[in-house]
């Protein structure tokens, strides 16, 4: 058990603990009471962790992440793919990030990469445009070729 | 029984038989891939049935409810994503069995044990449905208490190795369970002044974010460039042993009690069934050291509990006129558009059509033995054969589709990626995540069924315990809490005399 | 044929650039549902939208946000463009009611309203053997036993809540109010006699007063209604300037143009009067009522004006 990270686990309930405390102390009547003993004993189990990780002595060595490269590189990507989402629109974004993240993984195989993206793509265009009918955010470029029209 | 002669000659026609067909398969689909689930697809597809034959909507309606409950065991055996909420307990199991290269065993045991809690929860419908209604009816908020609470003990089983952090994990999700507007005072609690926030935290993104972007993301670790080959894959068929289908029956019978009693309670549901049915094979188990290890009875108990769970939870809404969830409240609502009045008459106002969904039910089960496997092992396990590092992109493309289609607001997307690197962080710590999904289930009905109780008693607590079923039921809590504890006790006095 | 209407969508999204209003509509239009799919709101706004799809000539995808008692849904839909492609079909209760008890971003000036489409009264029943035969009895006996009674109702601050403390203010009654999460919830809990009176929707409690098992003895309506004989109107009792209704509508985004609000109110109107869906309505105990641009405006108005007064009253 990795003795420095569960001290700042517990810490961090206690805050989410203490702050949610807080937050209810303003709501009215029942509502309140509940939320706030809910977030005392947040805190309570919080602060067991750390006073229980700080009292052991063994600290085994526990990486929290096995490949920071490959996974920050997946993290930033994603997180880029959601905030592009809507400005971009759903299909442009979504082939954008089937070809990106691979390649980002070191994936060389572009063009069997494009085929995965476009078979996938059609079949979620089927499914969620054709079938469901279900809006997703709008593909920017289609405006632009629109507005150039 | 005689009108089910009746409507089963009218189920067994082109039409509602194709439609069950088709839409058991597309069910099994829409619970397998993460971030669609079934609610959703129904809610989506039942307008375009307005204008067909009921009998035919009604067909796909079943078909996608039982087929998805299974279809949801699949990532969860294969990936260690749940598919939907009601398959977090099939990984327990499930994906140490495919860890052990017994994939195809589990995934195996989870289609027989969903036909088998499926087809136990249709007999119930068709023979007992009237009178288990009026049973749920002696349910008022103070016993619905005693369920969340009840419900909540179970926590015990899927604490892992720590409990104290799988406590805490069950607390936060309670507090997460609170937030939004509060029904019984309209105050907002814990909404940072967003609108969006006065519905709380949706479960669904939560659980897809949770659980499904943790295992993304270790896939993306391993960066795998070149998939799995077919020997790779291990999914020859495993032929039961002998002996092995006979030891799964008490689990069976046991899950499918639970997944119905719970099933019949309006506002319960199969995402506790699975749970339940779970910790109650453990308990009852010789070894319940080896459940989280790749028990398969693990797998049964959770897939034939989620399932028993389905064709119970239409009793209160096709006998009472109640729905007991949204699946449920569709379906009385494609009944009324095609004309029909639910309530305690509607079964009298047509027969065929009632009890023709009924019969549907019970065939949509059996489709899971005939289709289920076959889906699972020749379509989903092929994915894997994808280079790793196209699948992390290819998955995370539908979590966010299925989420964004929730409620159609970009912030969702935001909310289930905190969710996942989140959920990434606390798995590594020790911290067990089904908790956090429990609290977030029980704590909204814990909470309000307790308000509402006294509310009623006029302040007076004492009446949550003096009610008989109430009284059962802190008993049976009290039970499942103290039965690990005592058999552990005696298990350590047999040892050493 | 799904797939020709997505096809024109998409081809109908190129042309962007110049909107014709006669040419309106042109795509996909999406209708935005303040409540969970499955119920009264739901289906009654599924059910007219395959209607108006007929008559549009488009198809309309529906988007259910439900939470906060509708707010979620409509603050979201507040932020949509007027242009004609995004609808909101709601009951009154999230644009009158709730912005009473909830801080919400959105007033009446947020929307653009279009036409009302149905209504249909609360009722107050009670278990075949409660002490009372007629409204006026029901009333009396309530005021007669200050704070024995309980009734269910869909939730704090809803528009049943507030249309029952209406005449209990009027009658000096103090009845305790046990808040769930709907009315099939307060059904079941009334049936199992958890609580001592229903209160909420007519079609979810009529099968049972066809049964014999509940009596309403109460609409919160100004006249009969005749699904319910035992029942009496405010009316009868004096109370006619206390009704409170549930009622439907479709609204649009803040500046709308009022030649869309003008062409889709005179859709929405056939559409209801359409005889499938009057007979739909009859199956649910509702009744079509189109009330069409500003009248709409003003209906919704004195509807937040007078439940206001009764929220401070009530100390919401």
């Amino acid at each position: 058990m990795e003795k420095r990270q569960d001290i700042a686990l517990g810490l961090i309930f206690v805050g989410i603990g203490i702050a949610a405390a807080w937050m209810a102390r303003g709501y009215s009547g029942a509502s309140g009471t509940y939320p706030m003993v809910l977030g005392v004993i947040l805190a309570l189990f919080g602060g067991t962790v750390s006073i229980k990780a700080a009292r052991s002595g063994r600290t085994e060595a526990r990486r929290l992440i096995d490949a920071p490269g490959h996974f920050f590189t997946t993290a930033l990507i994603a997180t880029a793919y959601v905030a592009l989402v809507v400005p971009l629109g759903f299909y442009t974004a979504s082939v954008l990030l089937m070809l990106a993240l691979p390649l980002a993984l070191g994936f060389r195989r572009l063009g069997y990469a494009l085929i995965v993206a476009l078979v996938f793509m059609a079949l979620i265009y089927l499914v969620f445009s054709v079938l469901l009918e279900k809006p997703l955010p709008r593909e920017a470029i289609l405006s632009i070729l629109g507005a150039g029209a | 029984m005689e009108f089910f002669t009746t409507a089963l000659g009218h189920v067994l026609t082109l039409g509602p038989l194709s439609a069950m067909t088709g839409s058991t398969l597309l069910g099994v689909f829409i619970g397998a891939l993460p971030g669609l689930n079934p609610v959703m697809a129904i809610a989506l597809l039942l307008p375009l049935t307005y204008s067909m034959d009921p009998l035919v909507a009604l067909a796909m309606v079943a078909g996608i409810y039982n087929g998805s409950m299974y279809g949801g065991a699949i990532p969860a055996i294969l990936l260690r994503i749940p598919g939907t909420p009601a398959s977090i307990a099939t990984t327990f199991d499930g994906f140490p069995m495919a860890d052990k290269g017994e994939a195809s065993k589990a995934l195996k045991i989870a289609c027989w044990s969903s036909a088998v809690g499926g087809i136990a929860s249709a007999v119930a419908l068709m023979t007992m449905g009237p009178l288990l209604a009026r049973l749920t009816l002696f349910f008022g908020p103070a016993e619905y208490f005693w369920i969340a609470i009840f419900g909540m003990a179970s926590v015990g089983v899927m604490v892992g190795s720590d409990p104290v952090k799988g406590i805490m994990a069950a607390v936060l999700g309670l507090l997460i369970g609170t937030m939004g507007i509060d029904n019984l005072s309209g105050q907002a609690r814990f909404t940072f002044g967003q609108t969006w926030m006065l519905g709380g935290l949706d479960l669904i993104v939560v659980l897809v974010g949770l659980y499904a972007l943790p295992p993304v993301l270790q896939l993306a670790e391993k960066a795998d460039l070149r998939g799995l080959s077919a020997a790779q894959l291990k999914l020859a068929d495993a032929p039961f042993k002998p002996g092995e289908l006979r030891g799964l029956i008490p689990t069976w019978l046991r899950a499918s009690g639970i997944g119905i009693g719970v099933g019949i309670l309006p506002g319960a549901g199969g995402n506790i069934a699975a749970f339940l049915s779970y910790n109650a094979a453990k308990n009852a188990s010789s070894d319940p050291e080896s459940f989280g290890k790749g028990n398969p009875q693990g797998v049964a108990a959770a897939e034939c509990g989620n399932n028993a769970d389905n064709a119970a939870s239409m009793i209160p809404a096709l006998s009472l006129g109640i729905p007991g969830n949204v699946v449920a409240a569709l379906v009385l609502s494609a009944l009324t558009i095609h004309g029909l009045q639910p309530g305690p008459q509607l079964f009298h106002q047509n027969p065929v059509l009632v009890g023709g969904f009924m019969v549907e039910m019970l065939l949509t089960s059996v489709l899971i033995f005939a289709l289920g496997g076959a889906v699972a092992t020749r379509v989903f396990a092929q994915f894997q054969r994808l280079p790793g590092v196209l699948l992390v992109p290819s998955i995370l493309i539908l979590m966010c589709v299925g989420v964004y289609v929730i409620n159609g607001r970009p912030v969702d997307l935001w909310v289930m990626l905190g969710a996942g690197i989140a959920g990434y962080l606390l798995e590594k710590v020790n911290v067990p995540l089904a908790p956090i999904i429990l609290g977030m289930i029980l704590g909204p009905m814990a909470e309000q069924s307790v308000r509402r109780a006294l509310l009623i008693s006029r302040g007076d607590a004492t009446d949550l315990l003096t009610r008989p079923i109430s009284a059962g039921l802190a008993i049976a809590t009290l039970l499942v809490i103290l039965w690990p504890v005592v058999k552990t006790l005696r298990r350590r006095r047999a040892a050493r005399a | 044929m799904k797939l020709k209407a997505t096809i024109l969508g998409m081809s109908a999204l190129v042309a962007l650039a110049a909107p014709a209003l006669a040419e309106y509509p042109e795509r996909a239009i999406e209708l935005t549902i303040p409540a969970g799919a499955g119920g009264g709101t739901d289906t009654s706004a599924r059910k007219l939208a395959i209607l108006l799809e007929e008559k549009l000539g488009t198809s309309i995808a529906i988007l259910n946000v439900g939470g906060g008692g509708g707010s979620v849904g409509a603050s979201q839909f507040m932020q949509a463009k007027p242009d004609g492609y995004s609808l909101f079909a709601t009951w009154n209760s999230p644009i009158t009611t709730v912005p009473q008890v909830q801080n919400v971003a959105y007033s009446l000036d947020s929307f653009t309203p279009i036409a009302s489409t149905s209504e249909t009264a609360y009722t107050l029943c009670v278990k075949a053997d409660f002490p009372a035969a007629t409204g006026e009895e029901f009333l009396a006996e309530l005021a007669a036993n200050p704070g024995k009674y309980t009734y269910g109702n869909d939730g704090i601050g809803g528009t049943m809540q507030l249309a029952a403390e209406r005449i209990f203010q009027a009658k000096e009654i103090d009845a305790i109010a046990i808040p769930f999460g709907g009315a099939g919830e307060t059904l079941q809990n009334f049936l199992g006699n958890h609580v001592d009176i229903y209160g909420g929707s007519i079609s979810t409690v009529l099968p049972y007063v066809e049964t014999g098992e509940a009596k309403c003895l109460l609409v919160t309506s100004a006249a009969d209604v005749p699904a319910l004989p035992d029942a009496s109107g405010l009316e009868s009792l004096g109370l006619g300037d206390k009704e409170t209704l549930l009622w439907r509508a479709i609204l649009g985004p803040k500046d709308l143009d009022p030649a869309i609000v003008e062409k889709l109110a005179a859709v929405i109107d056939e559409a209801v009067n359409d005889p499938s869906y009057v007979e739909f309505l009859a199956t649910k105990g509702e009744v079509p009522n189109v009330v069409k641009g500003d009248a709409l405006g003003d209906r919704l108005q004195s509807e937040y004006d007078a439940l206001a007064e009764v929220s401070k009253r009530l100390g919401l």
